[in-house]
């Protein structure tokens, strides 16, 4: 079987199915077939043999018949008194002439009487012959057995019937001979439908047909195999002729003593047979493969029916393969294979939503439900292909939110992802068209895809975005002021592959976020020029050594007594050629290069000259000076400022230093040395733009640091957004119960300076109390200020200068009406 | 078929020895066919040279009754003469074909009108053209000496002394058979078994 298998590969079960069964049933059929024939062989065999043997009764009963008719008319001959009386008196004329008579009357061939005694013979003319031959034993003999008797007389062959002659006892015999001829066979043929044939021989071997109704050929061939046939025993026996096949039974009639012999033969044609046979047996072979052919078809429409679900679930297989799960499988059926549909069609469906789930998770966003990075990119891709072809525009459209990190922190993750929804949505529902995809790629960042939608078109929807937003957003029973940078690209004006695009869209955010511009379309001047960073750099350090810097300071105040504390010391770069310069212009270069150093140098020494210059004067204020992540690293600092003071005769009480989180992150541990070192110093560490960092209330109190300045950005509206408001509260709250004092920065109003003092807030800084000014100028507002503090009249006050501080906050005087 | 039976004869010493002494003396023939059976209406007849036929005025009658001859044997002297009445109420027609005395008495009823004289020796077969199943013999012998066996096969003939000759047959047979020569000399039986 195992080879079979390996020889034949049914591709399909039907087939399979049908090959088997119909193997075996043709094998069965064979099986049947093969003894049928046999069997119709032997039965027809047994029929002709069944044939002949009824045919030879039939003829002998012929015969017999025949000899009753002439016994019977030679009785009334032998009755006749006037023959008897013949007879008694030897009267041979009258015998004689009364035996010719009756030979004509019943046409018998031979007629002769015979006395008892064996001695009186009387014969007609023409039986001498038989006369000569008479046996009276074999007379009485056979007339008393009521046998047949045949005799070869003359070369002819006779049955031969004999009667006695009484007076009234037997006295002698008449007997009657008919030959036996074409007339008897073809009785006998008539009688019993087949071939009759007398043959005799007169010497041994020497035989000749005396009559029969075979053809010439027949006979001859019969004539040819007669010797054989004769050895032969069996009562049944078969012959083959040229062109017909017999069965014969042959039966000695007569034998003589000197060979002389006579035979008669009864044969049929076994064609009949065989054609009777063969046209039986052609139609069970019809029948058969009638059947078979029926079977067939049978099989395989049931199988189709069975297989048939087999093939859809297959399909159906392959459809999923491909991805596609929307096929249900229709299965009609209550049996086995209906249940495997339906079970089919649970695993379809599971894998349908496990498939749908593992899409959405790969191409969606779980918390806004807008689709991802990954998705949007490719939606980029399809996009760029799409709209190449028709030559069409698109828009990238990037939105940031500013300080989402402090709300997340501040407010509750909970807060944070509702607030993100709510983006979300509202950027969900002013798109122009269902394609248009939006989508949220990073934390606080979200991306808009707008479909054929040139510049003007993404403006449009830009400047909707802007509008809602420009109202406060209502999240959580809470309202908070939402501020977006947002960048814009145009395909292909501004990139040809998804990369870029997004890539231009960022730096377009970017510079959004930067200029504080409700949104940015890209640019090639965005991207900033090496060559001419490196002359910006070649600039500063020329300004650093040419003292082209000035120093602006923005005035600071106590907000409990509103008293002058001092200022925040900031940049500005008076360029020969370009004019006033803002620190965000150069300082992320002076960052990148480290030029920085020499900056905060400068400002380090240029504050110390001016409170060197108020210590003069008797007036106490501080003045604080950023210090970027360079100067973090730098294990000399400490030694550095240690130095400047004592050049300066100052204490480090009078120089503040602001540090960002992000200044502490970059090399944490040099970072903290550095940092232990100045605290250890006794100088007063203030963490700046505290809430647009990553770092965490936990962390930052294992720092050595004793104020915390909240970034403008939260103070600014906290009269108006009860979230901002909440934020600034608890971050208040917590500085608090850290130890640490709070500073706020961006306050513009009076409002926000009276609820500030409400929540307890330690220091502010802002428009409403001052902007940046000049060494010169702040120096006017400490003696005007509310809460001024008596200073000396203006003598060695440093020369007017303009400075701000890093990270551009506040140094533009737009600013104020921009978050 | 030629019938030639033999005849055995087995004299016991004393009839032997008295046959010596008597003129005449008592003969009886025990006749068994081939197989020892006694055979009944056998016929013998004994032949002893004197007794040499004279004219016979002796008649017979054989009688046609229910279509048989009655008796169906018989055996006459020569020239006896046999009449044949009918009993029967319907007609019968007697012939003989045999060489001994051939005659026809045609169809008639009662007593033929004459009677028929067997003056030859011989056997005649008797039939009826009429009822084929009649048939009857006469055995024409020429000596008053003869009898029919009984049913025991035995038949006693009072014979004169001296050399004798015998014939037995059985009925229905035609042909007489070889005489046996023997000497009476007394009482004696003679076996004669049939072939």
């Amino acid at each position: 079987m195992k080879y079979f298998h390996r020889w034949i590969q049914f591709k399909h079960i039907r087939t399979r199915f049908t090959v088997v069964i119909l193997t075996v049933v043709i094998l069965l059929q064979i099986a049947g077939l093969v003894p049928l024939k046999f069997s119709l062989i032997h039965h027809s065999n047994k029929i002709a043999e069944n044939q002949l043997e009824v045919g030879e009764r039939v003829y002998e009963n012929l015969l017999r018949q025949n000899a009753a008719g002439y016994q019977q008319a030679a009785t009334v001959l032998a009755a006749d008194y006037a023959f008897r009386e013949a007879v008694a008196t030897g009267d041979v004329k009258t015998i004689e002439s009364a035996l010719v008579s009756y030979q004509d009357r019943i046409h018998a061939e031979i007629a002769y009487y015979v006395g008892e005694d064996g001695a009186t013979v009387v014969h007609t003319a023409n039986t001498k012959e038989a006369a000569r031959k008479v046996d009276l034993a074999k007379v009485s003999a056979q007339y008393n057995a009521g046998t047949l008797r045949f005799d070869i007389i003359d070369g002819k062959p006779y049955q031969l019937i004999s009667v006695p002659v009484k007076a009234p006892i037997v006295i002698g015999w008449i007997v009657l001979g008919f030959q036996m001829d074409q007339t008897v066979a073809s009785q006998i043929k008539q009688l019993t439908n087949l071939d009759v044939t007398f043959v005799q021989s007169t010497e041994p071997k020497n035989w000749q047909m005396v009559g029969g109704t075979l053809s010439a050929q027949a006979a001859l061939a019969l004539i040819n195999a007669l010797p054989v046939l004769l050895t032969e025993q069996q009562s049944i026996q078969q012959m083959q002729s040229q062109d017909d096949a017999f069965h014969l039974k042959l039966k000695t009639l007569y034998q003589g003593n000197d060979g002389e012999q006579l035979v008669v033969v009864l044969q049929e044609s076994v064609t009949k047979f065989v054609q009777e046979l063969n046209t039986l047996f052609l139609t069970m072979i019809m029948l058969t493969f009638i059947g078979i052919m029926f079977l067939a078809a049978l099989i395989w429409y049931t199988t189709k029916k069975m297989v048939q679900p087999i093939s859809e679930l297959a399909d159906n297989v392959s459809q999923m393969t491909k991805g596609d799960y929307s096929h249900q499988i229709h299965i009609e059926r209550s049996d086995e294979l209906g249940q495997l549909g339906t079970m089919f069609n649970d695993m379809r469906e599971a894998i349908q939503q496990r498939t749908l789930r593992i899409h959405r998770l790969a191409f969606n966003d779980e918390l806004t439900g807008l689709s991802n990075r990954l998705s949007f990119m490719q939606g980029v891709h399809k996009a760029i292909d799409a709209h190449a072809s028709m030559h069409e525009k698109f828009s990238i459209i990037v939105f940031n939110i500013h300080r989402f990190k402090p709300i997340n922190n501040l407010l509750g993750r909970d807060f944070g992802d509702d607030l993100l929804r709510h983006l979300g949505q509202v950027l969900k529902e002013n798109v122009f068209s269902p394609s248009d995809i939006v989508a949220r790629l990073d934390a606080d960042e979200f991306a808009v895809l707008l479909q054929h939608a040139g510049e003007a078109k993404a403006k449009a929807y830009v400047t909707d975005i802007v509008n809602i937003l420009n109202q406060p957003v209502f999240v959580q029973d809470q309202t908070i002021d939402v501020r977006t940078a947002i960048g814009v690209t145009i395909y292909p004006d501004h990139g040809l592959g998804e990369e870029s695009l997004l890539n231009h869209a960022e730096t377009a955010k970017q510079e959004s976020k930067i200029k504080k511009s409700e949104y940015v379309i890209y640019h090639r001047e965005l991207e900033v020029d090496q060559s001419e960073t490196l002359t910006m750099i070649t600039d500063l350090k020329e300004a650093i050594a040419h003292n082209q810097l000035l120093l602006f300071v923005q005035p600071k105040i106590e907000i409990a007594t509103r008293k002058a504390l001092g200022g925040e010391a900031l940049i500005r770069w008076l360029h020969p050629t370009k004019g006033m310069v803002f620190p965000d212009q150069f300082i992320p270069f002076a960052e990148q290069t480290g030029v920085i150093s020499d900056i905060t140098n400068w400002m380090l020494q240029r504050a110390c000259h001016v409170l060197a210059d108020y210590k003069k004067r008797g007036v106490s204020i501080t003045i604080a000076v950023n210090l970027s992540t360079r100067d973090l690293n730098n294990y000399q600092l400490p030694e550095q400022l240690a130095v400047l003071l004592a050049q300066h005769g100052l204490s480090t009480h009078a120089l503040k230093l602001e540090i960002t989180e992000g200044s502490l992150m970059q090399d944490p541990e040099r970072a903290q040395t550095v940092v232990r070192k100045l605290a250890d110093m006794g100088f007063h560490l203030a963490i700046d733009d505290f809430g647009t960092g990553y770092s965490s209330l936990a962390y930052l109190r294992q720092l050595p640091v004793q104020e915390l300045k909240i970034d403008r950005s939260f103070v600014m509206f906290m009269d108006k957004n009860s979230g901002d408001a909440s934020i600034v509260k608890s971050t208040i709250d917590l500085a608090h119960n850290l130890g640490l004092r709070v500073v706020a920065e961006g306050i513009e109003n009076a409002g926000v300076l009276t609820q500030l003092a409400m929540l307890g807030c330690d220091e502010g800084q802002g428009y409403f109390i001052g902007k940046p000014l000049s060494e010169k100028d702040f120096d006017h507002w400490l003696t005007t200020w509310e809460g001024s503090i008596e200073v000396a009249t203006g003598t060695g006050t440093a020369k007017q200068s303009t400075f701000d501080k890093t990270g551009a906050k506040g140094y533009h005087p737009s600013s104020a009406t921009l978050s | 078929m030629k019938q030639r039976p033999a005849h055995s004869i087995v004299l016991t010493l004393p009839f032997l020895v008295a046959a010596c002494f008597v003129h005449a003396a008592e003969l009886t023939f025990t006749v068994t066919d081939a197989s020892g059976k006694p055979v009944p209406q056998a016929v013998v007849a004994v032949f002893d040279g004197k007794s040499a036929p004279t004219t016979n005025t002796a008649t017979g009658k054989i009688i046609q009754k229910n279509r048989q001859f009655n008796p169906d044997v018989t055996v006459i002297q020569t020239g006896t003469a046999v009449n044949f009445p009918n009993e029967d109420t319907v007609r019968h027609h007697v012939y003989s074909f045999s060489p001994a005395k051939k005659f026809e008495l045609k169809l008639y009823t009662g007593v033929a009108t004459n009677p028929i004289v067997f003056d030859k020796a011989g056997v005649v077969s008797l039939g009826c053209n009429i009822h084929d199943s009649m048939v009857g013999f006469i055995y024409v012998v020429d000596t008053p000496l003869f009898a029919k066996t009984d049913a025991n096969g035995s038949a006693t003939l009072s014979v004169p002394a001296g050399a004798v000759s015998y014939q037995v047959w059985p009925a229905g047979k035609l042909k007489f058979a070889l005489e046996q020569k023997i000497k009476v000399e007394g009482n004696a039986t003679v076996k004669v078994a049939l072939p």
